[in-house]
C-alpha cells in the first residue's frame, strides 16, 4: 500500500547532540528527541568527568519531544538545574514533571514448575467444563431442532437453502478429489498385501467394502468439519464480538433458534447427500485401481461390485453421517456462541472448534464399529 | 473562503483537487485542504460527507480518485515507512489497539519497530505516555478487551503519541466518552499542542471541542470544505452550516467558547 523504502536510506542528515562548555557552563546543543535518546544517555552519563557543575544550559537545543523531556526530568530528579529555558520548552518539561510517572508492574514471575503444575489443573478443570457444556449444548440444539421441525413455520428455508448451498454445493471438487484419491491408497496396499497370497483380486471387495462402510463418510466429515464448522464458528463469533448476538437476545429472538437451528439442519442434510456422492467417487477410484492394477475392466468391475457389498455396508455408512453432521454442526456453533470480545479470541475459539469436531467424529466413529460388530451389521 | 497558505514552510499539510468517488455517489469533489503547522484543525460534517474518506486520504490510507496530499511537501503515499511514523499519528475511531498485546507493549510497538532504545527505556517513555493520557500505570499490563470504552480511547491516543508525531489526526476523540473524560481530553490536546506545537487533526461532531479547542474549523458541505474560524462560520449564510452552529445542543458550547476564550 505505502511505498516501503529500506530504513538505511530514511534521513540525509542524522540528528545530533553534543555537550559543549567546560567546568561550570556546560550546555547541552542540538536535538534531543527519540532518535537521539540512546546517545544522550551515554552522553549523560559522563557528564560527572566534564566537570563539578550542578547546571545545563538547554538554550541552544534545538528540538526537544516528550522522551527527551522525560530524560531532563530524570536529571532534575538528580539534583541537577537547568538554566537558559526557552518558554516553548519549559512548558513541555512542566507537563512532564507535572506527570505522576509510576513505573509499569511488573508481571509476577511464576517458575516453571509451578506453572505446569497450574497448567495441569486449569487443564482438567476446562476439560470437565468443556464436556458439561458440550453435553448441555448438544441437548439444547437438539431440543431446539426438534422444536422447529414440529412447529415448521419457524423453521427458516432462505437460511438453510445458503448454508446448503456453502456447506454442500461448494465442497463437492474437493470431496471428490479426496473420495478418488483414499480409494486409490487403499488399493496400492490391498494389492501390495493381498498378491503374495494370489488374492489380489479381492483388493476390489477391500476397496468398496472399506469405502463404503467408513473412509467415504470419516474423510467428508473432517473436510465438512473444516471447511464448515469453522465457518460456522467464525461467523457467529464475530457477530459476538459486534454484540449482534446480544442484539438478537434482546429483540426476543432466540439465537439458537435463528443461528444455530438453521445450520444444524442445514449440515444435517447436506453430509449425507455429500457422502453418497463421496462413496460414489470412491468406487470410481476403485474401478481405476481394477483396471491399471488388476487389469479388470470396468464393466467386469461393475459386475463383480454387487458381490462384493451388500445393503448393510451402504447402510452403515450413511447411518453415521447425520449423527457426525449433528455433531460438527452444534460444536462450531457452541464455540462460535463463546467467544468473547476480541479478534484473537474467535481465533482460539476456531480452532478448537475444529479440534473438538474432528476429534469427536473419530471417536464416534470407534464406538461405532464396535456397535455394528456387536449388531452383527 | 479557503486557507490560503502565506508561506509553503506555514503549511505542514496540502492536499490538492482531492477527488473520491464511490459508484457514482461523489463525496469529494477537487477539495483543496492547508493545514498550518502548529494549528488545532477541526473537520465537521454531517454522517456521510466523507468526514472519514477524507481523514484516510490525508495519512495515506486511502489512494484518491484525483488530486494529491503532501506532507511537509512530500507526496504522503511516497513517504517511507519509519519517516512517516515519526511523522503522523492517528487516533482512530475504535482505538484499533492491537487485541493480542497488551497496552504497554502497543504503546511500546512503534518503538520496538523504528528505535533501538533498549527494553527499559521503552517501558520508562511508555509509562510517560500512560500518565500523559491519564491513564494508571497498572492499565499498562491489561489487554485492551478488559478496558473500558473510554480507557480504550486514552490508551490509543497514548499509542498514536508514541513516537511524538509531528501531525496528530484524531478520528472522534470524545465520543463514548463521559464529559469528564472528554474535557480531559480536549485539555490534553491543546497541552501538547502548546508545549510539543503538535499539529492536531481533529475529526469530530462534538460541538464543545470544536469551539473551545480547535483554531479553524474545516466544515465538509455539498464535497467541498469551508475553512475558518468558529466565529465567522457561526455567522455564515450556508443553510447547513448555519443549522449546525445554531441548533439546541450549540448555545452550550458556544458558551464553552466565550468561557474559554475569557470573552
Amino acid at each position: 500500500m505505502f511505498a516501503n523504502k529500506p530504513r538505511a536510506s530514511k534521513a540525509p542528515s542524522r540528528p545530533t547532540l553534543a555537550i559543549s562548555g567546560e567546568g561550570d557552563q556546560l550546555a547541552l546543543t542540538g536535538t534531543l528527541d527519540i532518535s537521539t535518546l540512546a546517545q544522550a544517555g551515554s552522553l549523560l552519563k559522563e557528564l560527572p568527568k566534564r566537570g563539578s557543575s550542578r547546571t545545563l544550559d538547554i538554550a541552544k537545543l534545538d528540538s526537544l519531544d516528550t522522551p527527551g523531556a522525560l530524560l531532563l526530568c530524570g536529571l532534575r530528579d538528580k539534583g541537577i538545574t537547568l538554566i537558559c529555558v526557552s518558554p516553548e520548552h519549559r512548558a513541555l518539561l512542566d507537563l512532564i514533571y507535572g506527570l505522576e510517572l509510576e513505573p509499569l508492574p511488573k508481571v509476577a514471575f511464576v517458575p516453571r514448575w509451578r506453572q505446569i503444575v497450574i497448567q495441569l489443573g486449569k487443564g482438567a478443570h476446562d476439560a470437565r467444563h468443556d464436556a458439561v457444556d458440550l453435553v448441555t449444548f448438544v441437548g439444547r440444539a437438539a431440543s431446539w431442532t426438534v422444536n422447529a421441525l414440529i412447529h415448521p413455520g419457524r423453521l427458516r428455508p432462505a437460511s438453510i437453502a445458503r448454508h446448503v448451498a456453502e456447506t454442500g454445493i461448494h465442497a463437492l471438487p474437493i470431496i471428490a478429489l479426496m473420495a478418488v484419491m483414499i480409494a486409490i491408497v487403499i488399493g496400492y496396499q490391498g494389492v501390495a498385501q493381498l498378491r503374495p497370497y494370489g488374492g489380489e483380486d479381492f483388493t476390489i471387495n477391500l476397496v468398496a467394502v472399506s469405502v463404503l462402510r467408513e473412509m467415504a463418510v470419516l474423510i467428508t466429515a473432517i473436510m465438512v468439519a473444516g471447511r464448515s464448522g469453522s465457518a460456522y464458528t467464525a461467523e457467529i463469533g464475530v457477530m459476538r464480538t459486534r454484540e449482534e448476538v446480544d442484539a438478537l437476545e434482546v429483540m426476543g429472538i432466540e439465537p439458537m433458534q435463528v443461528l444455530v437451528v438453521p445450520r444444524v439442519i442445514a449440515l444435517v442434510i447436506t453430509l449425507p447427500l455429500l457422502t453418497v456422492f463421496a462413496d460414489i467417487m470412491g468406487l470410481v477410484g476403485g474401478a481405476a485401481i481394477a483396471r491399471f492394477l488388476l487389469h479388470v475392466s470396468p464393466t467386469e468391475y461393475l459386475l463383480r461390485l454387487p458381490q462384493a457389498i451388500d445393503g448393510s455396508d451402504l447402510f452403515v455408512g450413511l447411518f453415521k453421517a447425520p449423527v457426525f453432521a449433528f455433531i460438527i454442526a452444534v460444536v462450531g456453533c457452541m464455540h462460535g456462541l463463546r467467544v468473547r470480545g476480541s479478534a484473537e479470541s474467535v481465533g482460539q475459539e476456531t480452532t478448537r472448534a475444529v479440534v473438538k469436531s474432528i476429534f469427536l467424529v473419530i471417536v464416534l466413529d470407534a464406538f461405532f464399529s464396535i456397535l455394528f460388530e456387536r449388531l452383527g451389521l | 473562503m479557503k486557507a490560503r497558505s502565506d508561506a509553503p514552510e506555514r503549511t505542514i499539510l496540502s492536499a490538492r483537487g482531492i477527488v473520491n468517488r464511490f459508484g457514482k455517489q461523489v463525496v469529494h469533489d477537487k477539495l483543496d485542504l492547508d493545514i498550518v503547522r502548529g494549528e488545532i484543525l477541526g473537520i465537521a460534517g454531517g454522517s456521510g460527507s466523507g468526514k472519514s474518506v477524507l481523514l484516510k486520504t490525508l495519512v495515506g490510507l486511502h489512494q484518491p480518485d484525483a488530486g494529491e496530499v503532501l506532507i511537509n511537501g512530500k507526496a504522503v503515499r511516497t513517504i517511507g515507512a519509519a519517516e512517516r511514523s515519526a511523522l503522523i499519528g492517528v487516533l482512530f475511531q475504535q482505538g484499533a489497539l492491537f487485541s493480542s498485546l497488551s497496552v504497554a507493549q502497543n504503546i511500546m510497538l512503534p518503538m520496538r519497530e523504528h528505535t533501538a532504545l533498549p527494553g527499559e527505556v521503552r517501558e520508562h517513555i511508555a509509562a510517560m505516555k500512560l500518565a500523559l493520557a491519564g491513564l494508571p500505570a497498572d492499565s499498562g499490563n491489561k489487554r485492551p478487551s478488559a478496558l473500558s470504552g473510554g480507557m480504550v480511547k486514552r490508551a490509543a491516543f497514548a499509542r498514536a503519541l508514541a513516537l511524538d508525531p509531528k501531525i496528530l489526526f484524531l478520528d472522534e476523540p470524545t465520543s463514548d466518552l463521559d464529559p469528564i473524560a472528554a474535557s480531559g481530553i480536549d485539555t490534553l490536546i491543546r497541552r501538547l499542542n502548546d508545549s510539543l506545537g503538535i499539529t492536531v487533526v481533529i475529526v469530530t461532531h462534538d460541538l464543545t471541542t470544536l469551539f473551545t479547542v480547535c483554531g479553524r474549523i474545516a466544515v465538509l458541505v455539498d464535497g467541498n470544505i469551508t475553512v475558518d474560524t468558529a466565529d465567522r462560520l457561526v455567522r455564515s449564510d450556508h443553510p447547513w452550516i448555519h443549522d449546525f452552529f445554531h441548533g439546541p445542543r450549540a448555545d452550550g458550547a458556544i458558551e464553552a467558547r466565550k468561557a474559554s476564550h475569557g470573552n
